[in-house]
């Protein structure tokens, strides 16, 4: 079957553990944003074993750094806040990425076919997709690489 | 309108205007270690519990998980054995001060807030979303009692408010080597969402919240061990003769709900000062509306 997951998944592979520390997740993101040449935003968390067990993105180290009483604080603007993003990424380097993680991952095997993927992608607003054979993941889906696959189509 | 020509600063406010669209939300059949991943991550004290089609059945807090935590049920629990329920809704276009009255009169802290579909939540209004609103309408009343108190000197009231006058002159505590199962019983007895941890010479030593201890249910942490184990510390405290301005500003820094007041001996705890009622006197939040006469728990969303 063509035009599948196996002909447009990433199988460069950066991956977390579940007791790795939010601020060594972000210098892992950092490498691989630096290797990869392009923007990376977030990860597959596999245990020992390999076996697939979450994914952390951007957006979950975001909420661990957002102060719980915004709602509260943020009416204040007479309080001088100056230097509480620097506060809050210290608090939050500690955190295992175990805590912050995403558990209900939804995934794809390398036969899965990509208006599937498509599919899937808008209806679960994902933005990757880890891609599993055997148990074990052998690759990443983007949405970016499953759009420059049409983009090529559609300007043939 | 000017703000002065309200009998409410709430008036004409609808609950879509304070409440947040983000409603964290689980399935029933998802175990509570799930459900206290949620909390944790989305730094939230309830989630809206759902059957498959999405609609609201429960809510799960961290007083239903610490009660588990407390009755020794495993994590993969099912959240329909803790939650409670049905959850109470208003709706998007509610006056705000309706829905604090709901809120007030039932005893709860948030109300999910529905849309087009009945049983459906698009939002949740939580006490602090109120707080943070009357936050923007009473510093500007003209009405406000900082303000009006403040008439007479160059310094606004509200700057030179210290804590004492704020926080609350009592403190409930533990000894280090009391058990998590006794200081659960202390939280619930006492309706606290924290309590402070005492060493042998009764100096303060640590704290210990709700969201401490559902974080060592989630990492399997037996309720039998000494309160020492789990507590955070230092201890965030300031002095009761400190300006109220910088102890907001320590909170807001430490994002934390609660700061521990020293009183003349700064070895001994004298007080505890929450964000929301920080923030309701600095406000000048006074009673002249009848919407601004609320006494703030100290839970939150």
């Amino acid at each position: 079957m063509g035009e599948t997951a196996r002909d447009i998944m990433d199988t460069r592979l950066y991956t977390l553990h579940p007791r790795t520390p939010v601020a060594e997740a972000a210098a892992i993101l950092r490498r691989a944003r630096e290797e990869l040449g392009r923007p990376v935003f977030g990860m597959i968390v596999v245990d020992n074993e390999g076996k697939l067990v979450g994914m952390a993105s951007m957006y979950d180290i975001l909420l661990l750094t957002r102060p719980k009483h915004i709602h509260i604080w943020g009416e204040m603007a007479d309080i001088d806040a100056t230097g509480i993003i620097r506060e809050a990424c210290l608090r939050a380097k500690p955190i295992l990425v175990g805590d912050i993680m995403t558990t209900n991952v939804v995934t794809v095997t390398p036969d899965t076919h990509l208006l599937l993927i498509v599919d899937i992608m808008i209806k679960r607003h994902i933005r990757r997709l880890p891609v599993l054979e055997d148990g074990k993941v052998v690759g990443m889906v983007y949405l970016s690489k499953v759009f420059d696959y049409f983009v090529d189509q559609l300007i043939l | 309108m000017s703000i002065i020509d309200r009998e409410s600063v709430l008036r004409g406010l609808t609950v879509q205007e304070a409440m947040r669209r983000l409603v964290i939300r689980s399935t029933y059949h998802a175990p509570l270690e799930q459900a206290t991943r949620l909390m944790i991550k989305y730094k939230v004290n309830a989630l809206l519990v759902t059957d498959e089609e999405e609609n609201g059945i429960g809510v799960l807090s961290k007083t239903d998980v610490m009660a588990a935590y407390y009755a020794e049920m495993a994590v993969d629990t099912p959240i329909e054995a803790m939650m409670t329920g049905p959850p109470l809704f208003c709706n998007l276009r509610d006056p705000l001060d309706e829905a604090l009255e709901t809120m007030r009169g039932k005893g709860v802290h948030r109300l999910y807030v529905s849309g087009e579909m009945s049983g459906k939540a698009t939002g949740v209004l939580a006490y602090p979303d109120i707080v943070g609103i009357l936050y923007r309408y009473c510093y500007k009343c003209e009405r406000s009692l900082t303000r009006r108190r403040g008439a007479q000197s160059s310094i606004p009231e509200a700057e030179r408010l210290k804590v004492h006058e704020v926080m609350t002159p009592s403190v409930h505590s533990h000894a280090e080597d009391e058990t998590l199962f006794q200081v659960m019983e202390g939280l619930s007895s006492h309706r606290l969402g924290a309590a402070l941890i005492t060493a042998r010479d009764g100096r303060p030593s640590g704290i210990i919240s709700k969201t401490d201890l559902i974080i060592a249910y989630r990492h399997r942490v037996a309720p039998d061990v000494p309160a020492r184990t789990i507590m955070s510390s230092p201890v965030l405290a300031c002095s009761q003769s400190d300006l109220l301005c910088n102890a907001i500003q320590t909170m807001i820094f430490s994002d934390v709900h609660r700061l521990f007041v020293y009183g003349e001996d700064t070895r001994q705890v004298a007080g505890v000062l929450s964000l929301t009622d920080a923030a309701r006197i600095r406000s000048g939040t006074c009673r002249a509306c009848i919407a601004t006469r609320l006494m703030i728990g100290s839970g939150s969303a």
